[in-house]
């Protein structure tokens, strides 16, 4: 399987800082390696060591093409003159245009970030292929549902030759259990990292990364626009009711219990 | 979608009108954007049938695909934008949940909308350049002009933005309401509709936990890093004893330190609960954690730090040390 890992895509928010009056100061606005990211990656790897494919990265902007490159992916595209959107479509119609541009393209996982959450289900929509969203972990397995007779069944990837893997597996979290969704490629895949661990790589590998090629493409060379929706500015939410109590921790407790039994919430 | 399966008209009549998504328990934050924008409204549900009918009973007409048994929400996301673009929507909205998302990005593309996170509110734009972006594509809404309102970095401001062309808006849902009576179920007002699926499975395993948990509590104590050691987590107990609350606790809690089983804890990766109280003592407020707790009715938070995040999203919050103002809340729980 050809399995597109997308990285590096949108700003780091945590790195932002909100002003007095509302606006947003996003600290030189670069793009930056989102919390989902790693655990993005490691669903595009075992995707790809399940069938004996290979992973492809693609970012946009200014994204760092060695994040991906010291993390063991072999090649990445990079759209240089792609800008910051904040219409998600837009982002996802660059984004599509690249995976069109790679070709022979079968799972893109992106990071299924909540203040982008619209990227990866456009992304789909404009590729015109499915989308499984809110992933956590992935595998190929032997066969495809509906394929005759064992829609359903279908085995590990354990005794199944590399070739024979033609879909995919994927797990996530809903509110009565896990849900385990089997579907064919072509699949857009939203992970949703469970945790922020994951080990940074050594020295060796930065150094590997150095040597791997990384194709720059353009938006005129893929063929995409940028056009967005104009932002009129950033202000604060109407003002936060928290009621804060200070003071000596009796009189605060008993404060606070008062305004929980008065508001009838005890 | 098969054919007929345009009965269901917007109020505004064809071509134009908003149009909800619905797969999941958290369409009402989506109805009431969708409302806000006073465009009549129509919806677009792959779900149960009593999906369907919670929706029609909130007075809006339905468009219903049932998945076959074992076949997801999503595998319907290509027929159902065929249907929906069918309809030229000028709003489509929908919220966050995985699968409604894979629906509303489906009609987004086909219908040509631009697709904007966060969405709060949104009012067509009066006097708007609607259509000269060529983005409406052939079959969107062209003079369709939006203004939407969304928020951006966890809630921490609004950011007003114009689009010259449809929109879909996703909206940040919360759980189902349980306030809320069960919908009575209205006739004549769901009109099913046949769609070929996708070809995917879908199994769904019960999470191991014993039910009557965090789930159902209507009251939740949750502690976090600020609890110093294990034995501390006995004075949190008896807050939650004098409560009546279920004991909760941050990821950390329970993945770094193992002091309470990880089904206890609450947020992105963990629990997601809507208590009527959910009471945290030492915990920061971390995005991720709050994810957890989008749906609950009032948050009050104990923490030493006043300038701590939970004090930013938190109805009432008591600034002070967790091992004096614990006792203290016990106390005057008894009192
Ligand atoms: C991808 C990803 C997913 C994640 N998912 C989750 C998740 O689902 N759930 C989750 O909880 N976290 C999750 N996290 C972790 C999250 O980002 C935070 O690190 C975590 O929630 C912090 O836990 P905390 O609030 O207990 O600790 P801290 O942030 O360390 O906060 C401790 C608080 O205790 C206060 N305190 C200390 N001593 C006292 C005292 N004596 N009295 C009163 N207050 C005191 C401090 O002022 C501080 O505010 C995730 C992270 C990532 C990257």
């Amino acid at each position: 399987m050809r399995v597109v890992i997308v990285y590096s895509w949108a700003r780091d928010t945590g790195a932002a800082s909100v002003r007095a009056d509302g606006s947003v100061d996003w600290r030189g606005g670069r793009t930056a390696p989102g919390e989902d990211d790693p655990a993005a990656l490691a669903v595009a790897r075992q995707l790809a060591e399940d069938t004996g494919g290979e992973v492809t990265g693609l970012t946009l902007g200014d994204g760092d093409a060695s994040w991906v490159l010291a993390r063991g992916v072999g090649s990445t595209w990079s759209v240089g003159d792609a800008p910051l959107l904040a219409d998600d479509a837009a982002t996802a119609g660059i984004l599509a245009a690249a995976v069109r541009a790679i070709g022979d393209v079968d799972v893109v996982v992106v990071g299924d970030a909540a203040e982008r959450a619209g990227v990866p289900a456009a992304l789909a929509g404009l590729l015109g292929w499915p989308a499984l969203l809110g992933v956590t972990a992935a595998s190929a397995v032997g066969e495809a549902p509906g394929a005759a007779g064992t829609a359903g069944t279908a085995g590990a990837t354990d005794g199944v030759g590399a070739a024979d893997a033609t879909a995919v597996r994927v797990t996530r979290p809903s509110p009565s259990g896990t849900e385990t969704i089997t579907a064919a490629p072509p699949l857009v895949l939203g992970v949703a990292a469970e945790s922020g661990t994951h080990r940074a790589p050594g020295m060796k590998e930065l150094l590997a990364a150095r040597r791997r090629p990384v194709t720059p493409l353009t938006l005129a060379r893929i063929g995409a626009g940028a056009d967005d929706v104009t932002s009129r500015g950033t202000e604060l939410p109407p003002a936060a009711p928290t009621r804060v109590f200070e003071g000596p921790p009796d009189q605060v407790a008993g404060q606070l219990v008062a305004a929980l039994r008065a508001g009838g919430v005890l | 979608m098969s054919a007929g399966a345009g009965d269901v008209r917007p109020a505004g009549g064809p071509g134009g009108g908003a149009w909800l998504v619905v797969a999941d328990a958290g369409w009402p934050a989506a109805l009431r954007v969708a409302r806000g924008t006073s465009s009549g409204v129509s919806a677009a549900v792959v779900g149960p049938r009593a999906l369907a009918d919670a929706v029609a009973a909130a007075g809006v007409p339905v468009l219903w695909a049932e998945p076959a048994g074992g076949t997801p929400a999503e595998a319907y996301a290509a027929p159902l934008a065929e249907q929906l673009a069918a309809e030229r929507p000028a709003l489509l909205v929908g919220t966050t949940h995985p699968a409604s998302r894979a629906l509303l990005g489906a009609a987004a593309a086909l219908a040509g909308a631009r697709l904007l996170t966060g969405a709060v509110a949104a009012e067509p734009t009066t006097g708007g350049t609607g259509g000269t972006d060529g983005t409406g594509g052939s079959t969107g809404a062209g003079g369709s002009a939006w203004t939407v309102r969304r928020t951006l970095l966890d809630g921490a401001v609004v950011e007003t933005l114009d689009s010259p062309s449809p929109v879909a808006l996703l909206v940040q849902g919360a759980g189902a309401d349980d306030d809320a009576p069960p919908p009575a179920p209205v006739a004549g007002t769901v009109r099913p509709v046949a769609a070929a699926p996708a070809a995917m499975t879908l199994t769904t395993v019960p999470s191991a936990e014993p039910a009557g948990g965090l789930e159902d509590a209507r009251v939740v104590v949750a502690f976090g890093r600020g609890v110093r050691s294990r034995d501390d987590v006995a004075l949190i107990e008896r807050l939650a004893d004098a409560l009546g609350a279920q004991v909760a606790c941050s990821m950390p809690v329970a993945d770094d330190r193992g002091w309470l089983d990880r089904s206890r804890y609450v947020g992105r990766s963990g629990r997601h609960i809507a208590p009527r109280l959910y009471l945290t003592v030492g915990i920061s407020g971390a995005p991720q954690h709050l994810e957890g707790v989008r749906g609950a009715q009032v948050v009050a938070a104990v923490d030493q730090d006043p300038a701590a995040r939970i004090f930013r999203v938190a109805d009432y919050g008591v600034v002070g040390d967790l091992y004096e103002v614990v006792p203290a809340l016990i106390t005057a729980l008894q009192g």
